[in-house]
């Protein structure tokens, strides 16, 4: 009775101080990450919208708030390389889907586990892994005058001079950008579409859903947070890079990271904030509606409380 | 002649789903061995089976959702759907874990096939509301799945195959994800479904007390083949081979050779000892010298003096189990371990007792029916 007693005693002791331990390392833990995240994250950010009310002088400020940083950098032509930015994101990003869905799908329903499909995964991962640089130049010698596609097209008789609007052109950016954000797309379908569990997809088959009916009906309405951040890591990062424009727009096609590049150069750093703060609105805009649109579709927590279930 | 369109109109006149020789493997290790079926209109038949015997997959054949390897007939209602794809088989199945649409309501889920017919919405709504109804989920039409409880899920799945107005309902373990005291109340729920359907339904279940308490046939299966057919009481009473006997649940197995037959009375040597017993099966396939088991339930074993049965034998070292409704009491004897049951258990089990058990409750059969084959 005693050795009962004892072992219950000490069972009944030794887990509360557990508890308290961990909770109190738990606590330290979240409000570290808090911290860090609000002085590596929020910080900058928030002093960009402060420095875009103000007015350069030099590399100081004048402290007193101005909308000129603002008027400044709305001109005719900075306008026209925003709206240029914004549909060519637009339509990149709508090329990757048209891309990576069918590939997601096959990828995750389609091949079974294997050497095929451990070697595709990574080969999804190896350009994050590359200079953006370095794999994006490559498309100078595939499109150039001189280039791969214009040898072929000249030696087969097809046109007589080189084709130009190949390199140096919005084709060429769009090309461009094509390769770089297809794994930003295709992993969040791929992993989104994984979860799904395959008797939902039999059950509709057995139902009588033809494999389209199937499609529209279950795999898409229960990939949409997959479809959503994939759409949301392929926009945001391409509306800010400034590799693919400088390489292969060729001073011709502006993008707008490039003008942030000009404007620091300028040292007008309130404009640059104000530019920055404009691309954090069209993102916060772009993320409002991805979320609206899962809304409407009926589209919730639900559907992550299914997965789990 | 006259006849011919009267037995037409009779609706067990011919089966509902004709199976024959229907072979499939999985990475060349064999699921199914050449499975011939037939089932008839209106028809409860289960498929019983440890895991591994293929009763899901001959399941997932019928449904369409498996492709065997060869097929030697499939007839649906008549028609020939071996190249029929699952969406165009007119079968439903109530899978193991329901596999509702999370992403849709309790209607929205019932009304899928429907929805997926292009019936019109407000006959879809009211044929959803019906089947719903009928599962006794009145009023759920809104609610979304997780909302649900286990044994509600289950009964949506039900609505939703049952909806689309299947020629054959198949079940998939759909009570194993069930705790007890529901799966009790589903198999009442189920029988009285069937009845009030008047539909054919097809369960899978490796549970041998949920195929006799709901089936009207169970087709006993064992890596990949049926060993046994018949009623509830043949597969109880009388399993024809000692894999039968031993799946359906009887104590007592002992193995012996056969050392004489008449009729279906039948003599057995196991060690030392005659036991006389019943023949079950093919009897005329059975001759002195073949190896046969002798399977004894342990309620018919009775404990003590006076049970004036043929077979009477001497009990050591009764070890009882209590059990609650009864206790099950282990003696040791000249054939090997015997189980008796003591009905009433909290009587006192002797240490050592006379055992007897008649021959018409001793189940006499072939150890294995493929080596008479």
């Amino acid at each position: 009775m005693s050795l009962v007693s004892a072992t219950s005693d000490r069972g009944g002791v030794a887990p509360p101080a557990t508890r308290t331990i961990r909770f109190s390392l738990e606590g330290a833990a979240i409000r570290l990450v808090t911290g860090l995240w609000a002085i590596g994250v929020l910080l900058p950010i928030l002093s960009l919208l402060v420095i875009a009310f103000l007015r350069g002088r030099g590399i100081g400020f004048i402290w007193t708030p101005s909308l000129q940083a603002y008027s400044d950098i709305l001109v005719g032509f900075r306008i026209e390389i925003i709206l240029r930015t914004l549909r060519i994101v637009a339509l990149v990003t709508l090329i990757e889907f048209v891309l990576a869905f069918p590939f997601a799908l096959w990828l995750a329903k389609g091949l079974r586990a294997g050497w095929t499909k451990s070697i595709i995964l990574v080969l999804l991962v190896v350009p994050f892994f590359l200079s953006p640089a370095a794999r994006t130049i490559v498309w100078r010698s595939i499109l150039g005058r001189e280039g791969l596609v214009n040898s072929v097209l000249m030696s087969s008789g097809l046109v007589d001079t080189p084709l130009d609007w190949l390199l140096f052109s919005q084709f060429a950016i769009h090309l461009g950008l094509i390769g770089p954000y297809f794994p930003s797309m295709v992993w969040p379908l791929f992993i989104s579409i994984s979860l799904i569990d395959d008797e939902l997809i039999k059950a509709s088959r057995d139902l009588g859903g033809s494999a389209w009916q199937t499609l529209w009906l279950v795999v898409v309405p229960l990939a949409a947070p997959g479809i959503a951040a994939g759409i949301l890591f392929t926009a945001i990062p391409m509306l800010g890079d400034n590799v693919v424009s400088a390489l292969l727009g060729g001073g011709r096609v502006a993008l707008l990271a490039e003008s942030f590049d000009d404007l620091i150069r300028a040292m007008n750093f309130a404009g640059a904030a104000a530019l920055a703060s404009l691309l954090v609105l069209i993102i916060l805009a772009l993320g409002a509606a991805v979320l609206a649109l899962l809304r409407r579709n009926g589209i919730n927590g639900d559907v992550f409380r299914g997965m789990q279930a | 002649m006259q006849q011919l369109p009267e037995a037409k109109a009779d609706p067990h006149s011919e089966p509902i789903l004709e199976l024959a020789n229907i072979r499939h493997s999985y990475a060349g290790n064999p699921a199914l061995r050449g499975i011939s079926l037939d089932v008839a209109r209106g028809e409860f038949l289960t498929l019983l089976g440890p895991s591994g015997s293929g009763k899901s997959t001959l399941l997932r054949v019928i449904a369409g959702l498996e492709e065997p390897d060869s097929v030697g007939q499939m007839r649906l209602d008549g028609h020939d759907i071996r190249k029929l794809p699952a969406n165009l088989r007119n079968v439903s199945t109530v899978f193991q874990h329901f596999a509702l649409f999370p992403h849709m309501t309790v209607g929205q889920n019932v009304e899928y096939s429907l929805r997926l017919r292009k019936v019109p919405q407000d006959l879809r709504r009211q044929r959803a509301e019906e089947a719903l109804a009928l599962v006794r989920l009145e009023g759920k039409y809104e609610r979304r799945i997780h909302q649900l409880s286990g044994g509600e899920r289950q009964r949506v799945a039900l609505a939703r195959s049952l909806v689309m107005g299947p020629d054959v309902l198949l079940l998939d373990e759909p009570l194993g994800a069930l705790d007890e005291r529901l799966r009790l109340d589903m198999q009442l729920e189920l029988i009285e479904l069937r009845r009030k359907t008047g539909g054919t339904f097809i369960l899978v279940t490796h549970s041998q007390e949920e195929a006799i308490t709901m089936s009207d046939r169970i087709v006993l299966m064992r890596s990949g083949a049926i060993e046994q057919v018949g009623t509830p009481r043949d597969l109880f009473g009388s399993p024809e081979t000692e894999f039968a006997a031993r799946f359906m649940g009887v104590e007592n197995v002992l193995r012996g050779t056969l050392a004489a037959m008449s009729g279906r009375r039948a003599e057995v040597r196991v060690g030392d000892q005659i036991i006389v017993g019943r023949a079950v099966g093919d009897v005329a396939r059975m001759g002195p010298g073949d190896a046969v088991f002798v399977a004894i339930r342990a309620e018919h074993v009775h404990v003590g003096a006076g049970g004036g049965a043929a077979n009477t034998l001497r009990g050591t070292d009764g070890a009882p189990i209590y059990k609650g409704r009864f206790s099950d009491v282990t003696y040791r004897s000249a054939v090997g371990s015997l189980v008796a049951r003591l009905g009433d258990a909290d009587q006192r089990a002797p240490k050592h007792a006379d055992l007897s058990f008649s021959p018409e409750h001793c189940i006499v059969g072939v150890v294995d029916r493929g080596k008479l084959a």
